[in-house]
């Protein structure tokens, strides 16, 4: 009994993570394996409310996911070579990102066995396709982005060509980037002119939205990548990206956040102005009724106001505390947003026609199956987040104030440097 | 990449110079031959300007007297049972309206069969899309189950096969009998207008709206003759004649989708 306890006691805190974050995974493959064999009857979705947690999910994945873009776009266009470390970071969040949106798509869709459909049949005036073909577009670019780093692992060192390979991808990370940009533009703000353009949804209908999703995505996804890198930092007590370019790039993305705050303040003042049948009921349900607590509390108070304060003035302060929260409630704030703009469309009656007393009133509540495949698919994504983390050698990361030994019982002997 | 600092302040050599105008030349003309090649080749509005479609053809309404209606629900039974839907993934509606007018009306709702389709436009696979004689019409077999159609919807007509459809039809037979293929589980579904039975007219020598076999079930079954179906460019159809002297409304006008479903108001008392 004593030598179990002694042994445990040996084994790594990382692999008691890893033990941990498999009861997630395993619910959520076993709720995935459900819904998949029991079809979409299983979830809590409607004909009323057909969307749900997955698509606010998905939205929320790639919208954190913008870090990858935005940070690539500084470190390669605009020739900030201090942010590389931080880029690296993001691409690395971004590609996870992306494919949670990927497997939330495909737990959504009906018929997953379709899911290359929209790359055959193609309908060019749909905001779905071109977010379709532009993320998965985008998901090959982080690929090759992420290969470099990959084939940078020990395992490969017998994949000479292999090796060289990632190389000669990492010489295109310029280009990479500005493909990246390009498609980023695309789709971050498609996102939000999927729900743009729907005319009969009132909440929805509004020109602004693309402008509002791809900024809240940028601000959040610079402050995603700035917070998962300080937690990596503080768990590895190692330095990934130095602190003054964490400062920095927090205080960028609190700037953001600020302009995001001063359009959606004219958005919503201005598109509320006076009563429309549908629209006002649903402004009214986000202002003072169900929405009230995740809108005010949420999107504008903590994860919008108080996060850009923290994230601007964490610089001055040399405050870390500052920045972290700074840059998580930023992540709350956009999540909270994609949720609200999700359901609030679904929830709210959307016409009074002279002649139609409107049947579209809905209500909605995840299902187990949708909550248990959400929680799978965020613990997976930081199962590979924390083991990339770990193990690739572009994460590495400088010894930090700490000596020497303490480094090495932490995180095993450093190995040789690669490229 | 990136340009040497000292470029910045050279002045552009004659070859840069003539590289740059030809460039500049090569844009423009291939810009608007594209624009051109797109203007021939591509409708700006593609499928959903039905207009553009259907040129001459008939016009397929479904005029739904609401002063008539008395909501008995054989419409909707008769639908389910020549479409054979489940009770959840009901096409036609019925919905008690006792506020907008003076008296309580009986609305029922098939699809509008829009010429401007909100659900046509966003279909990410071109799996809704409007037929030659300009109803919306699904492929079950392209459709991806994305139920983006459903949020696009103005009026809630979609529906999705959320579970499969192994059940009973309990209109079978009382209302009819099924006339097409139930759908798999995970694709979406609307009304048809019975196109199945409007494609087989012309063969049979049956006019729509008049012969029995090639109307929509709804309009068939309606003992008060509240849903009248026809040509409206043919003034002696019973949907064009039924308007005549009405006050009409389509639903959701300020929407410009522009539906096929008219609807004539209630006689309000003098």
């Amino acid at each position: 009994m004593q030598t179990i306890r002694k042994q445990l006691a040996l084994v790594h805190p990382f692999w008691w993570w890893v033990a941990f974050l498999l009861l997630p995974i395993s619910f959520g493959l076993f709720s995935g394996f459900w819904v998949f064999y029991k079809g979409l009857e299983v979830t809590n979705l409607t004909d009323g409310a057909p969307w749900g947690l997955w698509i606010t999910l998905d939205l929320s994945c790639i919208g954190l996911a913008a870090g990858a873009f935005s940070l690539s776009a500084l470190t390669y266009l605009l020739g900030r070579e201090s942010y590389q470390p931080l880029a690296r970071v993001a691409v690395f969040v971004g590609l996870l990102g992306y494919s949670g949106a990927l497997m939330c798509l495909v737990l959504d869709i009906g018929r997953p066995d379709r899911f290359w459909h929209g790359w055959v049949y193609w309908n060019i005036h749909s905001m779905l396709w071109e977010v379709t073909m532009c993320i998965t577009l985008y998901f090959s670019v982080l690929t090759l982005e992420v290969f470099p780093m990959v084939v940078e692992l020990p395992i490969f060192d017998r994949f000479k060509r292999l090796r060289h390979l990632g190389h000669t991808v990492h010489h295109f990370a310029p280009l990479l980037a500005v493909i990246g940009m390009c498609l980023s533009l695309l789709h971050q703000s498609s996102l939000g002119g999927t729900y743009g353009v729907v005319v009969g949804r009132a909440s929805l209908f509004r020109a602004t939205m693309p402008l509002l999703f791809i900024v809240s995505a940028v601000a959040a996804g610079m402050a995603f990548s700035v917070h998962m890198t300080l937690i990596v930092q503080w768990l590895k007590k190692r330095t990934l990206v130095p602190m003054p370019v964490l400062f920095e790039v927090g205080q960028v993305a609190g700037a953001i956040l600020l302009v995001y705050l001063y359009m959606r303040f004219w958005d919503t003042t201005v598109g509320n102005y006076g009563y429309s049948p549908g629209r006002t009921e649903a402004f009214t349900s986000l202002m003072s009724g169900s929405f009230a607590v995740s809108f005010w509390s949420w999107e504008i108070i903590l994860g919008g106001l108080l996060a850009a304060y923290l994230l601007i003035r964490a610089r001055n302060n040399q405050s870390v505390a500052m920045l972290l929260i700074g840059s998580g409630l930023t992540m709350g704030g956009l999540v909270a947003n994609r949720l609200d703009t999700t359901l609030l469309a679904f929830t709210e009656p959307l016409t009074e026609h002279p002649a139609v007393t409107s049947p579209l009133v809905s209500h909605y509540f995840p299902a187990w199956t949708e909550i248990g495949t959400s929680i799978g698919i965020v613990a997976g994504l930081t199962l590979i987040f924390s083991l990339g983390m770990r193990y690739l050698p572009a994460f590495r990361g400088e010894p930090d104030e700490l000596t020497e030994e303490v480094v090495v019982s932490i995180v095993g002997a450093p190995a040789p440097a690669g490229d | 990449m990136s340009t040497p600092t000292k470029a910045r302040t050279r002045e552009m050599t004659r070859r840069e110079f003539f590289l740059l105008a030809a460039g500049l030349g090569v844009s423009l003309f291939g810009s608007d031959r594209l624009y051109k090649w797109f203007m021939v080749h591509e409708d700006p509005l593609g499928e959903a300007n039905e207009s553009e479609v259907n040129k001459g053809g008939p016009y397929w309404a479904m005029v739904i007297d609401l002063e008539a209606c008395i909501g008995c629900r054989r419409c909707v039974y008769a639908c389910q049972a020549t479409n054979d839907t489940a009770d959840s993934h009901l096409w036609n509606i019925i919905i008690e309206d006792e506020d907008s007018f003076s008296k309580p009306v009986f609305i029922t709702r098939p699809c509008m069969h829009c010429e401007h389709a909100p659900c046509v436009e966003v279909c990410p696979v071109k799996a809704t899309y409007h037929r030659e004689d300009g109803l919306v019409a699904m492929d079950y077999d392209r459709c991806i189950g994305c139920r983006y159609c459903m949020v696009a919807c103005p009026y809630g007509v979609r529906v999705f096969n959320w579970d499969k459809n192994d059940g009973v039809n309990e209109q079978v037979p009382t209302w009819g009998t099924p006339e097409i293929p139930r759908r798999p589980r995970g694709v979406v579904e609307k009304c048809t207008f019975c196109a199945h039975r409007l494609d087989k007219a012309a063969e049979r020598g049956l006019t729509p709206g008049i012969d029995a076999a090639a109307t929509p079930a709804c309009c068939v079954i309606c003992p008060t003759e509240a849903r009248n179906f026809g040509d409206l460019r043919d003034p002696n159809s019973p949907a064009a004649k039924r308007l005549v002297g009405r006050q009409s409304v389509v639903l959701r006008s300020d929407l410009g989708t522009n539906p096929r479903v008219f609807y004539l108001l209630p006689n309000e008392p003098a």
